[in-house]
């Protein structure tokens, strides 16, 4: 046995061995491995929480919300939290609509969870029970379900437009709206749960942008509201309805509708030959290369024209036609015959140059291009086919925007739906300007086009007399053509479609409508289509707020006599220069809206009319805001919203 | 006057309190503003959510669809084109 000083030294030894080894430990834990269990220790006692952007919002071109987002909530319950388990899930069960069953059930777990997501109002009376526990969530909330369902889309579960969403204006202005989320650092106790605590913000999250569309509300519901009776009176598989401002090329209204109540974007997504309403086209082409003289008549034939390999027919034959007799009422046989005189080049040259086979730049995602063939793919009857609308196809956007350079002077603009979009501190990154594609034909052309088509409404056996309004001149063309089903014409099928420019002179408008086989009553677009566009001009013209500018309107002289182009000495009354210019209002600096806050509505409106804006009235009484706010830029002609509330009361 | 050793350990406790104090205080404080901030944005969420719902129904009860069958079972109708009149604006030339 070893003397106690031995064994001394040797624990002393030990002692030290033991000591330097903690040391090494210690610093192994502190300097080696310390990152790693100062991150693990972080993440034990800490979360990182994304915070979500909020989602820009879309308004109608009067400022009115079509697509919002809101605070909703996912509800859990910790049921040994709850003071009177079973009065507090009568409670919950009664505020969230949920059946009791379910309530009583989730509580014998350990924690329920419903996912709701419930809104403001149903977990108010909630945020005071103790143990329950609510997730605010941002949802994307449409005020009125169906306005323009098919053209705004929807968003998906994960509230985004790309992905699982429904498509439209969500998907492709995802980018734009969605904005940038944020993040932040809580702290949370070894269970997991949340302190009460602020949390760290590492990030801020940036709101989306807001994006202003070119729709409006009120002539949106006219059209859609048109739509759908049209389709349930004339047992019609579908119909789409698209109204265009000419002169900026903002799509105002955009209706499609199946039979079963399904909504697609059919008017920018699904072709059909337009028929009689490519007869126009032919008269553009006619009259550019002067193939036509004015009142050179062809022979009617009786009704009955055999061409090598097809016969011609006419419903209602004429003894002889002019150009003007045959858009009037819709002649095969004088079309047919006229176009012969053009080359296939040519034809198919002003069709191209009115957009026809090419996409029209809308902003909708998946936009068909329709089909025009070239020259090379044309077999013999092609050009007589394409003279009265067949071998085809163009979407009712295409339409309406080729109608809309008739209206616009001969300006084919490119279509949009999108009038302004704002940063969320409300500062303009983008406005809308008519954006010209090019000229299709000259002013002169042009007014003889608006000229035919004004017969075809206001002339005595013209197809749209239906469509005839007392007090204002249209601009018009029926079209009924048979229907491609499958690749094949289907046996008593006939897509009926209607084209108008209100009004005659100026157009504000321009109103394409197709109803798709409409199987009771006529099938005549003259007796379906054009009776419906009359109705919703006459709507439009009682609307309040409609986008049309009725000072214009009031000057359009009613019964104004116009020469008939077929008289040698017919005067064209319109002369407009090039290079183009919309307007010269939109030329001219930006103004700044001016403070009219607590202002009479009166005196407000004049205020606003002396700067050259124009006003749409909310309310009445005495002004709270504007839409655009006072302060801001807005080019002269921009529509200001202006919101009023009754005036205090006088104590 | 001069500090002597308890004078001392009294000093540093005390200034050991009142950090202690401060901070507790800030803490306090900022919980409290946390809660408030928490209270006020509950209650923006709230009044949003019953401001989308009232504009939802009053959107509803302004549309069309709401509004003619009333109007209709009334006797009321839409105006033909005939009956409504625009007064020319004041300083503008008539084509």
């Amino acid at each position: 046995m070893a003397k106690p000083l031995v064994r001394l030294r040797v624990v002393e030894i030990g002692l030290a061995a033991g000591l330097v080894a903690l040391v090494l430990r210690a610093a192994q834990v502190q300097l080696v491995e310390g990152h790693k269990y100062a991150a693990a220790a972080r993440a034990q006692r800490t979360e990182r929480v994304v915070l979500d952007a909020r989602r820009g919002t879309l308004f109608d071109r009067h400022g009115l919300g079509l697509a919002l987002t809101q605070e909703t909530y996912h509800v859990g319950i910790a049921p040994n939290e709850l003071r009177d388990p079973a009065r507090d899930a009568a409670t919950i069960a009664r505020q969230l609509r949920l059946a009791p069953r379910d309530v009583e059930r989730g509580l014998h777990r350990r924690y329920a969870w419903f996912a709701g997501p419930f809104t403001t109002a149903d977990v108010q009376p909630l945020r005071t029970t103790r143990g329950v526990h609510l997730e605010p969530v941002l949802r994307r909330f449409y005020p009125s379900a169906e306005f323009a369902r098919a053209v705004i889309g929807r968003v998906g579960e994960d509230g985004r437009g790309g992905g699982g969403g429904g498509g439209g204006l969500e998907r492709l202005l995802d980018s734009l709206l969605a904005g940038t989320p944020g993040a932040a650092v809580v702290l949370k106790d070894r269970s997991g749960r949340e302190y009460e605590s602020p949390a760290r913000v590492i990030a801020e999250p940036v709101a989306g942008n807001d994006v202003v569309l070119t729709l409006d509300a009120e002539l949106q519901e006219i059209a859609q509201r048109a739509l759908d009776d049209a389709i349930d009176n004339m047992q019609a598989d579908g119909g789409d309805v698209v109204m265009l401002d000419p002169q900026s090329g903002e799509v105002l209204a955009v209706a499609s509708r199946r039979a079963d109540g399904s909504m697609r974007p059919s008017a920018f997504t699904e072709t059909f030959e337009p028929g009689s309403l490519a007869k126009i086209f032919a008269a553009a082409a006619l009259i550019t290369y002067n193939r036509v003289r004015p009142g050179e008549h062809v022979s009617g034939e009786g009704g009955r024209y055999r061409l090598p390999d097809r016969v011609v027919t006419d419903e209602h034959p004429l003894p002889s036609l002019t150009l003007a007799d045959a858009i009037r009422v819709s002649s095969n046989i004088a079309l047919v015959k006229f176009a012969a005189r053009l080359h296939p080049d040519e034809q198919y040259g002003v069709l191209r140059a009115f957009g026809f086979g090419a996409l029209t730049g809308v902003e909708f995602p998946a936009e068909s291009p329709g089909r025009l063939r070239p020259p090379r793919e044309w077999s013999r009857p092609s050009s007589a086919s394409l003279a009265i609308g067949y071998e085809l196809a163009v979407t009712p956007i295409q339409l309406a925007a080729a109608y809309g350079a008739i209206a616009n002077n001969g300006v084919l603009l490119e279509p949009t739906l999108i009038r302004e979009i704002r940063a969320p501190n409300g500062t303009v990154r983008y406005r809308h300007r008519a954006e010209p594609v090019r000229r299709v034909v000259s002013p002169e052309v042009a007014a003889k086009l608006r000229d035919l088509l004004r017969g075809v409404v206001e002339q005595a056996g013209g197809t749209g007399e239906r469509a005839a309004l007392a007090n204002f001149q249209l601009a018009a063309k029926t079209g009924t053509a048979r229907r491609v089903v499958g690749g094949h014409y289907a046996a008593g099928q006939y897509t009926a479609s209607f084209a108008a420019l209100f009004p005659a002179d100026e157009p504000q408008l321009v109103v394409v409508m197709k109803i798709d086989n409409p199987q009771k009553g006529s099938y005549f677009a003259a007796q379906t289509a054009a009776p419906v566009t009359r109705s919703m001009l006459e709507q439009a013209l009682a609307a309040r707020t409609v986008a049309l500018d009725r000072a214009r309107l009031s000057n359009v002289a009613a019964t104004a006599d116009h020469a008939r182009l077929d008289e040698p000495d017919g005067v064209v009354p319109y002369v407009v220069p090039w290079p183009y210019a919309r307007d010269t209002a939109a030329t001219e600096p930006d103004r700044i809206i001016p403070n009219v806050t607590g202002q009479p509505l009166r005196e407000a409106i004049r205020a606003l009319h002396r700067r050259g804006f124009q006003v749409v009235v909310k309310g009445w009484g005495v002004i709270h805001h504007t839409w655009p706010a006072h302060g801001e830029h807005a080019a002269p002609g921009t529509t200001i919203t202006v919101f009023a509330e009754p005036p205090p009361a006088k104590r | 006057m001069t500090f002597r050793g308890r004078h001392w350990i009294a000093f540093w406790l005390v200034a050991l309190l009142a950090a202690l104090w401060l901070v507790i205080a800030r803490q306090t404080s900022a919980l409290n503003s946390a809660r408030a901030l928490a209270d006020l944005r509950e209650e923006r969420a709230a009044l949003e959510g019953r401001r989308a719902d009232l504009d939802r129904r009053v959107r509803t009860a302004q549309s069309r669809a709401v509004l003619l069958p009333r109007a209709r079972k009334q006797g009321l109708r839409l105006p033909a084109d005939t009956e409504i009149i625009l007064i020319p604006a004041p300083g503008s030339t008539p084509h």
